[in-house]
């Protein structure tokens, strides 16, 4: 209990507190006072009574959410979105990065790491039309090949059971080499002795690959699944709204494009907050278990 | 302790900053009507005495004609008012929501009547009857056009909006065809859907890999089809019975639907026609792709002005496909306004803007320029000076005709540009519209709030099923659990509401 006074504390790491102090700003600006606006989700929030003058209704939009006989379905695509993002798109970039480990071609690994890293820059329009012109069934090479192996050319976007492997398959080629760079530089990090110990051993590269990289990596790995199940449900809206059309609502609209058209386009902008106020629980709901699974099996947790 | 004084001085930051936020908000709603110099006379077109001020404005974007500050028009009515105008655009159609809800609005705004009466009751906009003593070139402009003024007028006579007046004949949806290549294979252009659909079979087995009948704004596309089967697909007056009218329950919507269908099989229509934009749309008819469409009627000139070797487009009357007789839709009004946000500080320069685009002053240079600068005399007519050859270069040029640059519009202006073709299209086209307009009558602010939520789900409900009734994903057979559905989302209540609007509207004009 001898520990040195507020002040003192303050003094001595007046250094430190400096530098923090840009982040803490920008966090109490942009995250929590916005937060606060949660809570037009209980009124009838007029823009020009504001906050003091609106109505307080209670649970009324959340109800009409649940009333709404799309809410099922948009909540089951969103949440089948994210899941198969998280299911095919984590694993990929430490496939990448494993196989990647295992070039000794330096030229050659630096170029593929090039490559799969360049569609990142890219953005979400620009790779919503690329897609609209590969997949076209009129024009779209993709059509082209498999009309060229005797089948006929499938209208992959006018397809709701196409939308979700089209959207995680893009997701995919957009992120892998970028997510690959964490692992790889996990990777680095990993003690050189301990391969030479594995192979006095007898093990050859899959091996080594099975019992010293990927445990080596496996704190970053859990770390990284941990963040990546918080942001699950946050399907991202430009990609989703560039891609569907009325023909793929079944399998393709998720809670931001509905949001965004009752919402934004018609103005209810309470409704629009309750909405995301219950996914936004949902989300804490489910990066809350993961931690806590991850805790329980001995591994690294985020807190 | 120590943890517990950390956790204090933390919260007394957050209040701080919430404090901050909150005397913001309240910051804003102090700006009251400014009280600018009361020197400018009713009848202000005089500018020596009006005082220079600059109003921000903010319209839609189009591609065919984006803004450019340094468009004459708002060099005119700097000149005849002392007003700059300050024009922002668009960047989606969310834009107007999102400038309402900063707080940082504009003092003029471009909007649809539909956008007017949902955040003028609000309190978004201002209600521009209590200023008409302001205005009297308003007021004359709507006395002398009470069928306009009535729907810019919410059910309490409130006018949250103007609406311009003299463009509509441009927003006519029409048909036409290449006649070059009916010509050259001797094919004369349908009368019927079911000559559409053969001329189209003949004109696919020529152009194989051509899709000889296009259309460009997806499941959107079907209020203008719907005229040539005697109905729009919503909401509508009912010419017959002057009753409300859901369009898709009409027998003549589901002919339309199985046409659509059997074109779609059959690889008549472009297979991404879900997904076709505006580009991919002038591709297909610049590149002999398709030979048949439905497009606005200036379209006609834009495209022909672009195709070569001798292509043409010409107006094609539409054809029948269910009924007695082919319409277009009806659309020689105007759907567009100009709302004053409630927040102006300049009120008084803002009215004498509007006052002044209605004026018939406004009106002539707003729509033809000045003398010398972009037209001349000839023979006592106007004539445009060469550069301007076509209607859309007074728009992309000049700004003539675009968004807020005009109240009243003198279509002759944008008609003497147009060749004989176009002009022939025009008077054809006013042949075939329908009797009734595609709208639906004006809420009050508790009408609508009851049925938005239910009006969201029978829209998205309709759009995706009859896209997927055209892509043949659903058979037809289930037309009627189609129609069923409709009804347990609610159809009948929101027809009951807009029929009430209706009664409530032709009681105000008797």
């Amino acid at each position: 209990m001898n520990s040195p006074s507020i002040l003192k504390q303050l003094k001595r790491d007046r250094a430190f507190i400096l530098m923090f102090a840009p982040v803490l700003l920008y966090f109490i600006m942009f995250k929590y006072v916005p937060m606060f606006g949660i809570v037009i989700s209980f009124m009838d929030y007029n823009l020009f009574k504001g906050l003091g003058g609106s109505e307080w209704v209670g649970l009324k939009y959340y109800q009409q959410f649940f009333d709404n006989r799309d809410a099922l379905v948009i909540i089951k695509n969103t949440v089948l979105l994210g899941l198969y993002k998280l299911l095919f798109g984590f694993p990929a970039p430490i496939i990448l990065a494993l196989l990647l480990n295992e070039l000794r071609n330096a030229v050659y690994k630096r170029l593929v790491q090039t490559v799969s890293y360049l569609p990142h820059f890219l953005s979400n329009v620009v790779v919503a039309s690329m897609l609209l012109l590969l997949l076209s069934p009129s024009t779209g090479w993709v059509n082209r090949i498999i009309e060229w192996f005797g089948f006929p050319a499938i209208s992959f976007l006018q397809e709701a059971e196409w939308f979700r492997t089209i959207y995680v398959l893009s997701e995919i080629w957009q992120q892998v080499g970028w997510g690959s760079i964490l692992y790889l530089a996990a990777i680095t990090t990993i003690d050189p002795q301990l391969y030479e110990a594995a192979r006095m051993d007898g093990a050859g590269r899959w091996k080594q690959t099975l019992h010293v990289t990927l445990p080596g990596i496996a704190a970053t790995i859990v770390i990284l699944l941990i963040l990546q199940i918080g942001g699950m449900l946050e399907v991202g809206f430009e990609k989703v709204f560039l891609l569907y059309n009325p023909a793929t609502y079944d399998t393709a609209d998720v809670i931001a494009t509905y949001v965004y058209r009752v919402g934004i386009l018609q103005g209810s902008f309470s409704y629009a907050t309750a909405i995301d106020l219950f996914m936004g629980v949902i989300g804490f709901l489910l990066v809350y278990t993961t931690n806590k699974i991850s805790r329980r099996l001995g591994e690294n947790s985020l807190w | 302790m120590n943890r517990k004084k950390r956790f204090s001085l933390l919260g007394a930051i957050l209040i701080a900053s919430m404090l901050a936020g909150c005397s913001n908000n309240g910051g804003t709603n102090v700006t009251e009507t400014g009280t600018n110099t009361p020197s400018a006379s009713p009848e202000s077109t005089e500018t020596a005495s009006a005082p220079d001020v600059t109003l921000r404005l903010l319209t839609d974007f189009k591609d065919i004609y984006p803004p450019k500050p340094d468009w004459a028009v708002w060099k005119w009515v700097k000149e005849e008012t002392n007003i700059t105008i300050d024009q922002e655009t668009w960047t989606g159609p969310e834009s107007l929501a999102l400038s309402i809800a900063s707080g940082d609005m504009p003092d003029l705004f471009t909007v649809f009547p539909g956008d007017a009466q949902k955040y003028g009751p609000q309190g978004a906009f201002l209600d521009l009857s209590e200023h008409m003593d302001k205005m009297p070139n308003v007021k004359k402009f709507l006395d002398s056009k009470p069928e306009v003024a009535q729907r810019m007028t919410s059910p309490n006579g409130e006018m949250y909006h103007l609406l311009n007046d003299g463009l509509g004949a441009g927003n006519l949806m029409v048909w036409f065809y290449r006649d070059d290549v009916f010509a050259k294979h001797n094919l004369q252009p349908p009368t019927t859907w079911d000559e559409l659909y053969e001329t189209s079979k003949k004109l696919k087995e020529l152009y194989p890999d051509s899709y000889p009948f296009t259309f460009r704004h997806g499941v959107g596309t079907l209020p203008a089809f719907g005229p040539q089967f005697g109905v729009y697909p919503y909401m509508y007056e009912a010419p017959d019975t002057g009753k409300i009218k859901y369009g898709v329950t009409d027998p003549g919507f589901k002919v339309m639907v199985e046409y659509l269908n059997k074109f779609y099989k059959e690889k008549l229509i472009p297979q991404d026609w879900l997904s076709m934009d505006y580009k991919a749309w002038t591709q297909q008819v610049a590149t002999d792709k398709t030979f048949m469409t439905i497009q606005y009627i200036g379209q006609i000139e834009i495209m022909n002005s672009q195709l070569q070797n001798g292509a043409h487009l010409k107006f094609m009357a539409p054809p029948l496909g269910y009924g007695d007789k082919a319409y277009i839709q009806k659309a020689d009004y105007e759907n567009y306004g100009i709302a004053v946000s409630s927040k102006t500080k300049n009120l008084d320069a803002t009215l004498r803007f509007l006052d002044f685009i209605y004026s018939d002053k406004g009106k002539d240079i707003l729509s033809w320029g000045k003398e010398g600068e972009t037209y001349t005399i000839e023979d006592g007519k106007r004539k445009f000076l060469p550069q301007y050859k076509e209607p859309n270069d007074l728009r992309k040029e000049l700004g003539i005709m675009t968004s807020t640059a005009y109240g009243v519009a003198d279509f002759e202006a944008s008609l003497s540009l147009s060749n004989e073709n176009e002009q022939h299209s025009f008077t054809e086209a006013m042949k075939y519209q329908f009797p009734t307009m595609n709208l639906t009558p004006v809420l009050t602010d508790e009408e609508r709030s009851g049925i938005t939520a239910i009006e969201e789900q029978l829209n998205k409900y309709y759009e995706s099923s009859v896209a997927k009734f055209i892509i043949g994903e659903t058979p037809l057979s289930q037309w009627d659990a189609f129609l069923d559905e409709l009804n347990k989302i609610g159809a009948q209540k929101i027809i009951d509401t807009y029929q009430v609007a209706l009664d409530r509207l032709k009681n105000n004009i008797k």
